[in-house]
């Protein structure tokens, strides 16, 4: 699939380049003649619908060929032309006659003709620079991704169907399958994306495992993961179930609050199929372009640098979550360069690995001292190398999340959504849309634990969490702010949005019911909002939602209140 | 709505009037995409060729000189065994309402251009999944 014959193509690619490139030139040429015509007003009819040929043929592929500035301009162009060009066209007795044309038009001629100049994308691949751009800012979420379950079973009040209701209220999107039709099983299991989960009897397990295996590969490398639940709690059943290939066993009575939280975090696992983003120093460009495309054909995302003056800049530009780097590029050494990265506190945890035919140990762990993690000895086979940098980008993120997130909710810590919620307002700023922070508190958090135990307590605290992750875009901001404390940043979205959806979910909220043996409670949430852009910085935009709750609070709890100035 | 099969498609039948697109077009379906293609210059051209190289989808560039898009679909499926060959539509010019009367035309969907020559297979394969489903 990916070999040396990549080099071939690119090669082939470059010559077309040029190619195209000699073409265009030519054909701005021809268009500026035009142009001039168009200045002293001898512009035919006949040569309108030329350049407007011209124009389109342009817009139509210099994007293909690393040109997209010189494409979009051509388009405009073209546009400006369109229905002038359309009408004549159906008019071909007046082709040598002269004809106005909008007046820019010749200066957009000569746009073109300076564009054609400048350097063509040498990658050609202008997709792979804009994920690198939204990359950059964002903190990855699994929400604002509904998780969907498959509820498989031979009838919707079965034992696994009658759980519908009781986890729409949790935020999912319930499907219900009957098991008997295969037709709608496959379909359902193939079209599930990759936020989802299967709910079924461990019974039927032999049935529907094949199905799922069978399934994988569309959209995710990562089969659907499968929850059973049965009767039988024994050590042997469970074994069983674990033999088929399930992810998770519930045994009756089954606790709604865990069974969600376990769908929840199975579906983030797999949907979070993050494969890594790599930086490849090496100095030998088709090495490195080699490398490049074995990791790319692998869904990994990688960059190559040959310029070890440039590292610094790229980093930042590129965010890896590891780099690959060469122990001697060029005149650089690879140690100096490992320690030069860690001058940076924020590059202090950044995985670098070694890429090097250095096999003596005691050099190896000479060169690792010196700041780098680990080595991997060339030659490195395709997939080896494919197989370790997964493994590596994965126990990256693992431990960055670590550091940013809560560890009960998996939401982002008291200091980094403070962080974000500066970030919005500097958005608001710049973009002039208002944006709201919303600060949310449990009612009577402290009678639950006290009440129910702390086990009790971190399960409403998760339940919470995974509600608003559900129910929240993936644009919006969700941290746990502290305790029993929320605090969310919704981009864009007025106060009085932000009240609806927030009241929308504490409506929710309330509902569920938290099973202890044979009792159940619920639980409410109180909220206040307030819009970030009215502040001065975030802080006094979070101190404000604060009293708005504060106020919630003292007014009866469960419920939203607006931030109002005294 | 023509039948996509779930059998691997390899022969694809691109008609595109612009021959440095066609070079770049071969380059993407055949080396980078692994496909087996026909490049034809026109629509004329693409009914002479079909029936011999029976192709498994037929790529169409919307805007050509003489036979267009739309009219070159026409002529194809009145061929034998073309009937039911799923089209794509290739076009600069992305409108919904455009898209739309593609779509009533049998297209299983369109690429904007300009395409990238690295991904153009991909594309592809999306709008071919999207279609089985």
């Amino acid at each position: 699939m990916v070999s040396q014959s990549d080099n071939e193509v690119s090669q082939k690619l470059k010559a077309l380049r040029e190619k195209f490139l000699k073409r265009a030139r030519e054909d701005i040429r021809e268009l500026s003649t035009y142009a001039e015509q168009t200045r002293s007003g001898t512009l035919s009819a006949e040569a309108l619908i030329r350049c407007y040929q011209s124009l389109h043929r342009l817009a139509g592929s210099a994007g293909t060929f690393g040109l997209p500035k010189l494409g979009q301009e051509a388009r405009l162009l073209e546009k400006k032309l369109k229905s002038q060009a359309e009408q004549l066209g159906d008019t071909p007795e007046v082709h040598r006659q002269s004809i106005e044309v909008p007046e820019d038009f010749a200066d957009g001629i000569d746009t073109l003709a300076e564009l054609v100049e400048v350097k063509a994308e040498s990658s050609g691949n202008p997709a792979a620079k804009q994920t690198t751009l939204v990359a950059e800012n964002r903190i990855d979420g699994s929400h604002g991704m509904q998780v969907r379950i498959l509820l498989i079973d031979a009838d919707a009040s079965g034992a696994v169907g009658s759980l519908s209701a009781e986890l729409a209220r949790y935020g999912f999107i319930c499907q219900f399958v009957d098991e008997r039709d295969e037709k709608a099983l496959k379909t359902a299991v193939s079209k599930s994306g990759s936020a989802a989960s299967v709910l079924c009897r461990d019974s039927i397990l032999p049935t529907i495992m094949p199905l799922v295996i069978s399934q994988r590969g569309e959209g995710s490398r990562r089969r659907l993961p499968v929850v059973a639940i049965g009767d039988d709690d024994t050590f042997d059943n469970n074994y069983l179930v674990a033999k088929a290939g399930a992810s998770a066993f519930f045994s009756a009575p089954i606790n709604v609050p865990e069974l969600a939280e376990r769908i929840e975090s199975l579906a983030i696992e797999r949907s979070s199929g993050v494969n890594g983003r790599v930086l490849i120093v090496e100095d030998d460009i088709e090495l490195a372009e080699h490398y490049c495309l074995v990791l790319r054909s692998a869904g990994i995302e990688a960059e190559p640098l040959t310029r070890p003056d440039r590292l610094m800049a790229e980093l930042s530009a590129f965010q890896p979550d590891i780099v690959l780097m060469d122990v001697q590029i060029g005149a650089y050494s690879g140690v100096n360069l490992a320690r030069l990265i860690r001058f940076e506190s924020r590059w202090l945890s950044l995985p670098i690995i070694y890429l090097s035919s250095e096999d003596d140990r005691d050099n190896q762990l000479e060169a690792l001292s010196q700041g780098a993690d680990e080595f991997l000895v060339k030659p490195v086979s395709d997939d080896y190398l494919v197989r370790s940098v997964r493994i590596r980008c994965y126990r990256a993120r693992q431990l960055s999340d670590l550091m940013n997130r809560d560890s009960l909710t998996g939401l982002l810590k008291h200091s980094l959504i403070k962080q974000e919620l500066e970030k919005e307002l500097a958005r608001c700023r710049r973009f002039g849309h208002a944006s709201s922070v919303v600060m949310i508190d449990l009612d009577h958090f402290k009678q639950v634990n006290d009440t129910w135990g702390h086990r009790q307590g971190d399960i409403v605290i998760r339940a919470l969490a995974n509600l608003l992750r559900n129910r929240l875009r993936e644009t919006d901001i969700i941290g746990r702010y502290g305790g029993e404390e929320f605090a969310v940043v919704l981009p864009d979205c007025s106060v009085q949005a932000a009240m609806a959806v927030i009241k929308g979910i504490g409506e929710s909220f309330s509902e569920l019911a938290f099973s202890v043996g044979d009792s159940a409670f619920h639980v409410t949430l109180s909220a206040g909002v307030s819009e970030i852009n009215d502040f001065v910085n975030g802080d006094d935009a979070l101190e404000a939602a604060d009293q708005a709750l504060y106020h919630r609070k003292r007014e009866g709890r469960n419920g939203v209140t607006i931030y109002r100035p005294d | 709505m023509s039948a996509v099969s779930d059998r691997e498609i390899t022969r694809v039948l691109y008609v595109e009037d612009d021959p440095d697109i066609r070079a770049i077009a071969e380059i993407a379906l055949q080396e980078i995409g692994g496909f087996e293609a026909a490049l034809c210059e026109s629509g004329a051209v693409a009914v002479e060729t079909a029936p011999s190289f029976e192709p498994e989808l037929i790529l169409l560039d919307v805007m050509m000189p003489g036979m267009d898009g739309p009219s070159t679909l026409k002529a194809l499926r009145e061929l034998d065994g073309m009937a039911e060959i799923p089209v794509i539509f290739m076009t600069a010019r992305l409108q919904n309402s455009e898209i739309r009367e593609y779509r009533e035309l049998g297209a299983l969907g369109v690429i904007p251009k300009p395409f990238d020559p690295m991904t153009l297979s991909d594309q592809i394969s999306r709008i071919l999944r999207d279609a089985r489903d």
